[in-house]
């Protein structure tokens, strides 16, 4: 079995991005920079109601356009819309104001319903209108899974709490929108994509589009985030291409942050019911929850939607012996649900870890203490201890709402888990060595913006026992061998052993060719040397026992809460994180930070506003969908805790996971009540605090 | 957007003349684009103002200090004078979203922006503001709506500009038909009061040129909330201004923004103020009179504590250290 060195020179330190001038000088061209021969702006007519029937789509006047060079419907005949934004038709034009002008000319035969819903509750009803014609929009009969006696359970409790807690559908916004320059020709389809998954874009091209694999061509060099809403060529996509073929040129199809808010997919709501028990001494003894959520039209049936992705783990990280879990996904019309960076955990952390804190509460007990005493797992164990050592825990929490003043302090703690974030294992990749000494890895896996080509330079300069400078990393195309999707946090762990298997391979050849027993280090020039005018190509995969899954990690929060206005203001978050073997410290505290001012916006701002009277996304912007700025963002601590013998574990979705959780939980301490949903807004902490009067209006 | 002609004038007159029927001035353009690029608006011409002579000037006189309409919010948020005399207006401005939108913002541009209702912004909603049937927000989403309104609509009035210009009993000096009218900010924004296809009571080719404030109240305050800490609109703003006489208010006055669709004033409130030494149950007691009649909807009852509270902190701060 093969294993990491013991002494590292780059891995488990800090090595400055290897692309970091290039993307901060602006010479780093991203997806929505790529500038074809003769390329096209395109752009997407989207449904101005939530539910009709579209009989017929002319497209004439749109090709009347001047500069309009093509048009398309997205399929033929008559279909149906199931909520605002979905996609009728596309235009490509030499500007983005021809596209814009042909779009308002496109004349679209509609039968508008005015029977939809996009309230969660609302379309449980009975009575309510179908999202789906021939299904209810939550089952009938919800799954339900029971371990032991809940009922009698209960009974047994020494203390026990129930609460509504609710999370908000979470948009996805990654800065650089969803998109492509696609060029569609006989000799094949090139994409230049915004994508986590390069290989996954080939394969929805080539399935959409009825194409051999090996006609289709898919490159990113760098890419302005995904969070999970980027794996596909999606609708975008192969509306590009059908644009691109018909224009006989290449087209950009970039989504406005407008289209960006309704139809890219989003994290489903959730509307938790939850009931905990514990014994005297703290022991979990009972569970009893009932969630729903909705994924959009992604539920309820007609074969497109499936589960929908609406449930979460509960009781999520803590083994109770009496559990009872009701869950059910609630189709709405609005757009679908896509994963989003640990689909099911932030919520579901929210949820329990918020009961926990009632339940401590009301128990009278430390909630480190609570946790300490049922959460099962060891790494956790520890990062609670440390982490409440160097918070300063003990004399931070108070009594909740016990601090004085009108601006009150409380604190909080949450745990997380990612119980994924292993490794792809069929991730290849090969270096090419020139007689100069020079190499050059290529993966075919992307940059997600998380410091992949870095990671694999530090990597190789570490076996190579050269330095990070001297590695050419190219990554991003689908030319290069096979590499994972960047989901899931499989990034690090799959392409670190890869990386390291192709430098032992690379070191094993080199040495047989030019009779040098240890290429490394300064024999590496005079090795390289001895290959003569041929380079050295070698090729390497992912190898087993250098990389793991399953990260933990536990965040503290302190807030300010403004008691009159409800102002929350976060003043330090503190992440406890581990993930195996760090690789590159300097990435990965990028990560954590990353990951809590995300959680950070899920806390606070957050959440998609559905308005029920015209069922439009009423704020498919950055003006009211509200992001954290760099004025919102507290003093991040990371602390780390490096486990070289686990092997390489992803960060990217555990660092999010707790963030929601513990700023609730710090609100809560802070105003002795809790808010039982997010975003916590002033609004929702005024009328916690029954300072809101009723509408007279 | 539709297509436009674009023209620089030099002088107001010719300003006036391009305009004409169906034309629109652009300064800094921060509301003018977005409402052209939702079709919001129409222009067949937009008219750029920013060459007209001394409108980017302040200017002091003894009895009230003069903004150019074409003052950007950065050169008020930075000018060292405007913080000493009226630091009440350095915070409104400071507040105003981004330092980039500050540079280029103007005072007049400020002043005239249009609601930010969302469904007045939203390009597939049919409201009343745009000749539409209904208000959507009155039994819609209405979290950032007014508490008072004088007609259906209940989008309220966002410029903090205006919000401290009211408490600082500012003038606005509009060019209409070639006069000068001189406009209060209960003036100024009457018909948005009155009518909901209004945002304020300019007519067409109505021309900000600059706002004149008094200098009778050298303390003055303005606070906001917003959801988060900065680049957010609030959702309650305060202003208060007067002098201090002896440690007694002297012409005092309170003016919120974004809970009315004109700056939120009540005269019996400055009355009960005028001659009061300032403590906490003065500042409730005016609070209490302020929030009077405010009328709740179903999402935004919170405005009425909060408003509650920044009436007494910013009346608080008048105090100053004397």
């Amino acid at each position: 079995m093969p294993s990491w060195p013991a002494e590292t020179k780059y891995i488990s330190q800090s090595t400055p991005r290897v692309d970091g001038e290039a993307k901060v000088t602006g010479r780093a061209r991203y997806s929505s920079d790529i500038q074809a021969e003769g390329w096209l702006y395109g752009m997407i007519l989207r449904a101005k109601w939530p539910s009709a029937k579209i009989s017929s789509v002319n497209l004439d006047k749109a090709l009347a356009v001047p500069g309009i060079k093509a048009a398309v419907v997205v399929r033929d005949g008559a279909f149906t819309i199931r909520y605002y934004g979905e996609e009728i038709a596309a235009v490509a034009g030499t500007s983005k104001q021809a596209c814009l002008d042909a779009l308002r000319v496109i004349e679209v035969t509609a039968d508008v319903h005015h029977e939809f819903v996009v309230n969660e509750s609302e379309a449980r009803k009975e009575n309510s209108p179908r999202v789906w014609e021939n299904s209810p929009n939550a089952p009938t009969n919800p799954h339900v899974r029971e371990n032991g006696k809940v009922d009698d359970a209960f009974a047994e409790c020494a203390a026990v709490i129930e609460g509504f807690y609710s999370t908000a559908v979470q948009i996805h916004h990654p800065m650089e929108t969803m998109g492509n320059t696609v060029s569609w020709t006989d000799d094949g389809l090139k994409a230049w994509s915004s994508t986590q998954g390069i290989s996954s874009v080939r394969d929805g091209f080539a399935g959409a589009l009825k194409l051999d694999h090996s006609k289709v061509r898919v490159i990113t060099d760098y890419m302005g985030g995904g969070f999970g809403a980027k794996f596909g060529a999606g609708a975008e996509g192969v509306l590009a291409a059908k644009l691109s073929q018909a224009a006989k040129a290449p087209v950009r199809l970039m989504l406005t942050r407008f289209d960006q808010a309704l139809a890219v997919g989003n994290r489903p709501s959730s509307f938790q019911k939850i009931k905990l028990g514990a014994k005297a001494d703290g022991t979990l003894l009972a569970f009893d929850a009932e969630n729903y959520g909705t994924a959009g039209i992604g539920a309820g049936g007609d074969g497109g939607g499936g589960g929908g992705g609406a449930d979460i783990p509960m009781p999520y990280l803590y083994k109770v012996a009496n559990t009872r879990v009701k869950q059910s996904a609630v189709a709405v019309n609005a757009g679908a649900s896509r994963a989003f960076r640990a689909p099911g955990n932030p919520p579901a952390s929210y949820g329990m870890e918020s009961a926990l804190d009632d339940l401590a509460v009301k128990m009278g007990m430390d909630p480190v203490e609570l946790r300490l005493k049922n959460d099962p797992n060891p790494i956790r164990q520890r990062e609670y201890k440390l982490g409440a050592e160097k918070f300063g825990w003990q004399a931070k929490y108070k009594k909740p709402g016990s601090s004085a003043g009108v601006v009150k302090t409380g604190v909080g703690c949450a745990a997380g888990a990612w119980p994924a974030g292993g490794a792809s294992r069929n991730t290849q990749g090969e270096a090419q060595i020139n007689p100069d000494g020079s190499i050059e890895f290529r993966l075919g896996v992307q940059d997600i913006g998380t410091g992949t080509r870095t990671v694999i330079a530090v990597v190789a300069a570490e076996i190579l026992q050269l330095k990070p400078a001297q590695i050419t990393v190219r990554v991003g195309d689908t030319n290069f061998p096979p590499g994972p999707g960047s989901g899931g946090s499989t990034t690090c762990p799959s392409i670190s052993p890869t990386v390291f298997d192709i430098c032992n391979k690379a070191l094993e050849q080199l040495q047989t060719q030019s009779g040098i027993a240890d290429a490394r280090g300064e024999n590496w020039f005079t090795a390289c040397k001895k290959l003569g005018v041929n380079p050295l190509v070698v090729h390497g995969q992912w190898q087993q026992g250098l990389s793991a899954d399953h990260a933990c990690g536990v965040q503290f929060a302190e807030v300010e809460v403004d008691t009159e206005t409800g102002f929350v203001s976060v003043k330090k978050i503190m992440g406890v994180h581990d993930c195996g073997l760090i690789v590159n410290q300097l990435t990965l505290e990028s990560q954590i930070n990353g990951g809590i001012i995300m959680g950070m916006g899920y806390a606070l701002y957050e959440e998609r506003v559905m308005d029920d009277l015209s069922g439009v996304v009423l704020n498919p912007n950055f003006e009211t969908y509200k992001l954290p700025g760099i004025g919102d963002v507290p003093e991040i601590e990371i602390v780390l805790i490096n486990m070289p013998e686990r092997g390489v574990i992803g960060i990217g979705e555990p660092a999010t996971v707790p963030t929601a959780a513990a700023i609730a939980n710090a609100v809560a301490n802070a105003i002795g009540v809790r808010v039982f949903s997010l975003p916590i807004t002033p609004a929702k902490v005024l009328a916690a605090l029954g300072k809101a009067p009723p509408a007279t209006a | 957007m539709k297509a436009f002609e674009y023209a620089t004038a030099h002088s107001t007159d010719s300003a006036r003349q391009l305009v004409a029927d169906k034309g629109a001035y652009i300064a800094g353009g921060n509301d003018l684009l977005g409402l052209l690029k939702e079709y919001l608006v129409e222009a067949n011409i937009l008219v750029n103002i920013k060459s007209l002579p001394g409108m980017n000037k302040i200017e002091h006189a003894r009895s009230h200090w003069t903004i150019g309409a074409l003052v950007t919010v950065a050169q008020i948020e930075n000018d060292a004078d405007i913080k000493k005399h009226f630091p009440g207006l350095r915070e409104a401005a400071a507040d105003v979203a981004s330092q980039q939108i500050r540079n280029v913002a103007t005072v007049g541009g400020n002043l005239a922006q249009h609601s930010r209702c969302w469904y007045f912004r939203h390009r597939d909603t049919q409201c009343l503001k745009k000749n539409g049937d209904l208000c959507f927000a009155r039994n819609g989403e209405n979290r950032y709506h007014s508490l008072f309104t004088g007609n259906t609509c209940i989008s309220p009035v966002v410029s903090s500009l205006a919000t401290i210009f009211a408490a600082l009993d500012a003038t606005a000096i509009v060019l209409r038909e070639g006069k000068e009218i001189r406009l209060s900010m209960a003036e100024f924004y009457q018909r948005a009061w009155e009518n909901p296809l209004s945002h304020n009571s300019l007519g067409q080719g109505d021309l900000i040129v600059r706002v004149e404030i008094p200098t009778a109240r050298p303390r003055s305050a303005f606070m906001q909330v917003s959801d988060k800490h900065a680049f957010d609109w609030a959702l309650v703003s305060c202003a208060a201004a007067a002098e201090v006489v002896d440690g007694k208010l002297k012409s005092p006055r309170v003016a919120l923004g974004s809970i009315s669709n004109v700056p939120h004033q009540v005269e019996t409130a400055n009355q009960f103020l005028d001659g009061k030494v300032l403590d906490d149950a003065t500042a409730t007691h005016a609070a209490d009179l302020i929030l009077k009649d405010a009328k709740p909807l179903e999402h935004n009852g919170y405005k009425v504590p909060m408003a509650h509270a920044l009436i007494r902190r910013t009346l608080l701060k008048l105090k100053g250290d004397a």
